[in-house]
């Protein structure tokens, strides 16, 4: 990598490491587990909680008001029955993927960057998840029945349709949630023994040793425990491409316009990491500025996750080119209609936004400069997070709006409800990664831990 | 006033490693060691065997694939039978998914609840946390545990090797 850079930019530039600086196994156990434990959070941290909070509460309110009204009530309709409960839905899930990226695939590959900002990552797939699981289940029109999707033994004597997509990514996502929620507690557990030995108050001690199930750090259990957690790592990396090929699967099953298309399931997957690591870059930029750990959290890992961004962004690049070629060469007047109106349509004025969004401010993060500076590549990312979901957006709507009948054209319409539930859902996203970041370590304690002492052994 | 073992404390992990493999070769059988974070080969040295955790965690799968596809089979074939235009009830392609799924989530339960019944997990008393030198959150120490009942055991003398073997402090531990 090194000697790449060197070459285009004529001169070495030496990677930022990953770990800047001299620790001690205290003083890194102490800073992290003070964080939580004497609660030595930044002045305006309850206040953008608060912020947040406000968020939630207008999640709630308008979750409340589709359910009495209906699904009418946001701009779903005839023929765009598909509208921002489906693209939300797409986006959240993405942002999940790319904490079990971090946690899984950047285990397996023993990356050692992966070390302070796993924990996070994978608190970040669990809310992304539960914000995702949401939006399918309010979309259903009569909510109270989504468990008409499991295998549930019930009067009415029927079952699932087990070929149906909407039941796959019904137990997708539950087998998604689960097994991050089971991977997240796990590598929890060393340093809830941590917690629970540091906390000072009883109620602390009590909270903390529950949870962490007596954990002491023996030998036998380190070995027994790593053995398991690089299996559920290997398990969490299939899952997470297949999680979001059922997605894709979604929209590839239907033969309508612009949605049957083979490209969708690999495509998908590379626009989750983008707008995964996104988002990852968005919590992570703030996070290490205000709780001053910009010595674990290292320029190393901001750049890498920027040049992952790059290369899955690259990839959504190749994916929005195939998309429109396959519309072309089909030679189906209908693809080639869906794929000319969304450049001139109704919708073309999202279209043009998101490829400036995805395509263009992404080129920016070839230069190390932009990828070094924090202020920008937040800007950068919080760009990317809004191109990802107006892909999303466009992708749901152009299609209905413009099928095989032209007299039954139509489009739909954003009311107020449409941007209460996502507004609602992102506020209560991060009230859940501040709730997060006040209760539980946000960065790994031992794994931190063994960085300093691999540093130490080689120095 | 039972004794559950002594417990000694090394500065590093290579330290705490020295120790456990000497004491190994001197007989002792029957100890543990405790670190902030894990010391590769260690649990090899006290004399681990390798962990059956990935047969519990590939049976887990294979169940879990297993018992949905047959759940599946089950309704299309059995209970509730729906002739399509002909078309196959057992129409094996999409059932795959679902049944992947359910392995991955059966591995992942397996590999969870056969690493805590392995280490005998949850378990909120422990002798070990009985030793005042002991703390497995302050992060700087090593510890190399020798239970009293070990065949080998002897108070003074085994608490002289630890010292000899370079150990901090060496501490009795009550049960």
């Amino acid at each position: 990598m090194a000697e790449a850079v060197a070459v285009t930019a004529g001169k070495a530039q030496p990677q930022a490491p990953v770990l800047r600086g001299r620790h001690d196994f205290p003083e890194i156990s102490g800073r992290i587990s003070a964080i939580v434990l004497q609660g030595k959070l930044p002045r305006f941290f309850w206040a953008a909680f608060f912020v947040c909070f406000a968020f939630v509460l207008l999640f709630l309110y308008s979750i409340t008001y589709l359910i009495s009204v209906g699904v009418g009530a946001y701009g779903v309709n005839i023929p765009v029955v598909w509208g921002t409960m489906i693209s939300s839905f797409v986006w959240w899930i993405g942002i999940g993927h790319a904490g079990t990226l971090i946690s899984a695939v950047l285990l397996l590959l023993r990356q050692p960057w992966r070390a302070s900002i796993n924990r996070f990552a994978e608190a970040m797939t669990l809310f992304a998840v539960a914000m995702a699981g949401l939006y399918p289940i309010l979309h259903l029109g009569r909510p109270w029945f989504f468990y008409w999707l499991l295998p549930l033994p019930n009067t009415h004597m029927h079952w699932p349709q087990w070929r149906s997509p909407l039941v796959w990514d019904f137990a997708a996502i539950s087998t998604y949630a689960s097994v991050s929620l089971l991977f997240w507690y796990m590598g929890l557990l060393p340093d809830l023994g941590v917690l629970r030995d540091r906390a000072r108050s009883r109620a602390g001690q009590l909270f903390y040793g529950i949870l962490a199930l007596g954990w002491r750090g023996s030998a036998y259990h380190w070995a027994r425990y790593r053995t398991v957690y690089f299996l559920m790592a290997a398990l969490a990396t299939p899952l997470v491409v297949s999680v979001h090929s059922i997605v894709a699967l979604d929209f590839t099953y239907a033969i309508t316009p612009g949605y049957h298309s083979t490209i969708f399931p690999p495509y998908f997957v590379a626009g989750a990491l983008l707008s995964g690591f996104a988002m990852v870059l968005t919590i992570a930029i703030p996070l290490r500025w205000a709780f001053a750990v910009e010595d674990l959290i290292t320029l190393r890992h901001m750049e890498n996750a920027a040049k992952l961004m790059i290369a899955a962004g690259m990839i959504v690049i190749y994916g929005y080119a195939s998309e429109a070629f396959f519309a072309w060469y089909s030679g189906q007047p209908y693809e080639r209609a869906m794929m000319a109106q969304r450049a001139v349509g109704p919708y073309a004025p999202l279209f043009w936004i998101m490829l400036f969004c995805n395509c263009i401010v992404l080129q920016l993060l070839w230069l190390r400069r932009v990828r070094l500076n924090m202020p920008v590549l937040f800007s950068i990312a919080l760009v990317i997070n809004i191109g990802m979901w107006l892909e999303r957006y466009v992708i749901v709507v152009t299609g209905p709006s413009r099928d095989y009948l032209p007299s039954s054209w139509g489009e739909q319409s954003l009311t107020w409800l449409d941007f209460g539930i996502l507004f609602g859902s992102i506020g209560t996203f991060f009230a859940l990664v501040f709730l997060f970041i006040r209760i539980l370590p946000a960065i790994t304690i031992f794994e931190v831990e063994e960085l300093v002492d691999e540093k130490s052994g080689a120095a | 006033m039972s004794l559950h073992g002594v417990i000694a404390a090394f500065a590093d992990p290579d330290a705490l490693t020295q120790a456990a493999r000497t004491m190994r070769d001197k007989g002792y059988r029957r100890m543990d060691a405790f670190s902030p974070f894990e010391v590769r080969g260690l649990a090899e040295i006290l004399g681990m065997s390798r962990t059956r955790l990935p047969w519990a965690v590939l049976a887990g799968g294979i169940a879990g694939g297993l018992l949905v596809y047959a759940l599946i089979l089950y309704s299309v074939e059995i209970d509730y039978p729906v002739n399509v235009g002909g078309r196959p009830l057992h129409s094996w392609p999409p059932f795959m998914v679902i049944a992947f799924e359910a392995a991955i989530l059966g591995a992942a339960l397996a590999g969870f609840v056969g690493m805590l019944r392995a280490n005998g997990l949850p378990q909120y008393y422990h002798p070990v946390f009985n030793a005042k030198t002991f703390t497995y959150a302050q992060g700087g120490k090593f510890y190399l545990l020798v239970e009293a009942a070990d065949s080998k055991y002897r108070k003074g003398i085994t608490r002289r090797q630890l010292t000899r073997l370079g150990a901090e402090t060496v501490e009795d531990v009550e049960a």
